[in-house]
């Protein structure tokens, strides 16, 4: 198990070396210049290249790529064009609220999918079965944020007695009935995204195992069918479903720039979005930077837990 | 049709093909809905002109905000444009960049995967070192960095959606090259004196397009809800051209006066649009790929 880990970590240094080229790249591609969009109103030529200068823009391009990740090395992204504040800063100032909403996300499309998902394998072609897979089928082509939408329609505007506000934040420690109230259509639409791939997963991992031969023999011994479902299949079945949390990340991380910016939610995806426009860069470069290293952490970590769950999984090879 | 079989032995994997498409389609209903309404959004996005009833970017201030009825079967916007003729003049933007990117990471993917399959060696390490580095990113925000930095254009869209793209045809691709390789068809054409090239293109290539026909689908699914996203986020066609995403984004305003349809009518043909490449790419991977068939 050290071994595979081991390797596993050796294998993403090359990669995390290749997203950190990437990003450095992308911002270096960018038409705009930066120290026009820092400078604001200045534009004396002698300031300009004296900023130039400054920020070690006339520096050969690996020579910059150096200087940068040796700052990001130090935990420095570098500070807002717009307000000046440090990046890293901004981006820990917001993470709470973006891994609140994830976190809320996750637990109703994992809960919501495994209920559903074990209903709808036991029952096969029953009503719930065939009602699930036709959301299910609907949900991956439905974009979250006109779901969003029609959700603000319906619970803020249509609905009398405004159920759940339009968008907007307070902050946990400040009154948490309306910190929930807030969350709740958030949370619904940007897990609505992955219910529809999570119920898949539950539902065919189960009818895989369903079909094993250790299935009829539990069975066969005379077990209750409580009894087989809940210690003999679900056991097994709920191994691929680890891997649901990890692929869920990812969705949750892309979540949360479309859904934080339709309920004004003040996490790191809408920090990211708002700077696009302005050509704020630094934001969100530290924003991207932070999102691709929280996912190739997080799926690490899935396949890790993967792999010490089941035992079948050899931790000698690697699959690329 | 022309029934009578060509006694041409070459010839019958694609016969089989065709073949095994028609029978699918009969049996299976997924294949004409799924195909029936792609073909509906290729025609209004291919004659948009003469298929929308109005100029879709063309002021009207004295018919704003009429709701769904009559002249405007979808209603109309605050500045009295008609939304079902941008809907329809949207779907160019949607489809085109569906096409465009998914071409790109077709064209780009497929080849790397072909290369890095057969070459092997530093080569595949290398190329596959790259893939690895775009899947770190999750799809969208590789897609929202790019578009970002390119500025925010159509052209610049499609080249993001067709970068996030490549991995999976690049390793589809060199997967099913990786299979194929070591059996004798290979190895006999190797020993005829075939060059490279010819094997990777004549013998391998073949052997993957099924495969790829299906991710080419679902990809077009994927890139069009994508471009809505990044329009949704002002990364796309800029106003006053229509775009499906950045209609929604600039209904979300009149959201509280209960002007819904500004938003239903790109909604849902979002909505139908994936819908429809995801049903059709569903039921090809069904026809077309063997292995899968029946486990979903």
């Amino acid at each position: 198990m050290t071994r595979y880990i081991l390797r596993r970590l050796l294998l993403m240094i090359p990669v995390a070396f290749l997203v950190t080229v990437g990003i450095f790249v992308l911002v270096r591609i960018s038409p705009a210049d930066p120290v026009l969009a820092f400078a604001g109103e200045e534009r004396d030529p002698a300031a300009l290249a004296a900023m130039r200068e400054e920020f070690g823009l006339n520096q050969p391009i690996p020579v910059q790529y150096v200087a940068w990740i040796t700052h990001l090395a130090h935990g420095d992204l570098g500070r807002s064009f717009q307000t000046k504040q440090r990046v890293l800063e901004a981006i820990a100032e917001r993470l709470p609220a973006t891994a609140e909403l994830g976190l809320a996300a996750l637990l109703i499309s994992v809960t919501i999918a495994l209920v559903v998902g074990i209903a709808s394998a036991i029952k096969r072609n029953s009503f719930v079965d065939i009602a699930a897979s036709s959301v299910t089928l609907a949900g991956i082509s439905f974009p979250s944020f006109f779901l969003g939408i029609v959700l603000i329609l319906l619970f803020a505007y249509v609905i009398p007695g405004r159920i759940f506000p339009p968008g907007g934040y307070t902050p946990i420690g400040q009154d948490l009935s309306d910190n929930l109230r807030h969350l709740v259509l958030p949370a619904v639409t940007l897990a609505a995204g992955s219910l529809a791939v999570n119920l898949r997963q539950v539902r065919s991992s189960l009818l895989d195992v369903f079909g094993h031969d250790y299935m009829r023999t539990a069975r066969g011994k005379g077990l209750r069918e409580r009894t087989v479902i809940a210690r003999h299949a679900l056991k097994n079945a709920l191994i691929p479903v680890v891997t649901l949390i990890g692929i869920q990340i990812g969705a949750i991380i892309e979540g949360a720039f479309i859904i934080e910016t339709i309920f004004f939610w003040p996490g790191i995806g809408r920090l990211a979005v708002t700077a696009i426009p302005s050509g704020d860069y630094p934001v969100v470069q530290g924003v991207v930077l932070v999102s691709a290293f929280s996912f190739m952490l997080t799926t690490l970590f899935v396949d890790l837990l993967y792999a010490w769950i089941d035992p079948r999984i050899s931790y000698g090879r690697v699959t690329a | 049709m022309s029934g009578a079989a060509i006694p041409v032995v070459l010839r019958v994997p694609r016969e089989d093909r065709i073949g095994a498409i028609a029978y699918f389609a009969r049996r299976n209903p997924r294949m004409i809905v799924g195909g029936a309404l792609v073909v509906m959004w290729l025609f209004l996005a291919a004659f948009a002109p003469w298929v929308a009833p109005y100029d879709p970017i063309k002021v009207n201030v004295s018919d704003a905000l009429i709701p769904p009825g009559g002249a405007h079967l979808l209603g109309t916007d605050d500045l009295g444009r008609d939304v079902l003729s941008r809907v329809i003049w949207g779907s160019r933007v949607s489809l085109s960049v569906g096409v465009i990117s998914v071409s790109i990471g077709f064209f780009v993917g497929v080849s790397l995967g072909l290369a890095a399959g057969y070459l092997g060696g530093v080569f595949d390490l290398l190329a596959m070192r790259v893939i690895d580095a775009l899947l770190a990113f999750p799809a969208l925000v590789l897609a929202i960095a790019i578009t970002s930095a390119l500025g925010p254009q159509i052209q610049n869209a499609m080249i993001a959606i067709g970068i996030v793209a490549i991995p999976a045809y690049a390793r589809l691709t060199r997967g099913q090259v990786l299979a194929v390789r070591a059996r004798e068809f290979i190895v006999a054409a190797r020993t005829i004196g075939c060059s490279p090239l010819r094997i990777v293109l004549r013998h391998i290539f073949p052997n993957v397009t099924n495969a790829l026909v299906v991710q080419a689908t679902l990809a077009t699914a994927f890139a069009i809800l994508a471009e809505a996203a990044l329009s949704f986020l002002g990364l796309g066609p800029q106003p006053p051209y229509p775009s499906w995403g950045q209609d929604i984004n600039y209904s979300q305003r009149y959201l509280a006066n209960l002007k819904w349809w500004m938003s239903v009518g790109p909604g849902v043909a979002i909505f139908t649009a994936v819908f429809a490449f995801n049903f059709l790419g569903d039921a090809l991977r069904d026809a077309l790929d063997p292995r899968l068939r029946r486990s979903a």
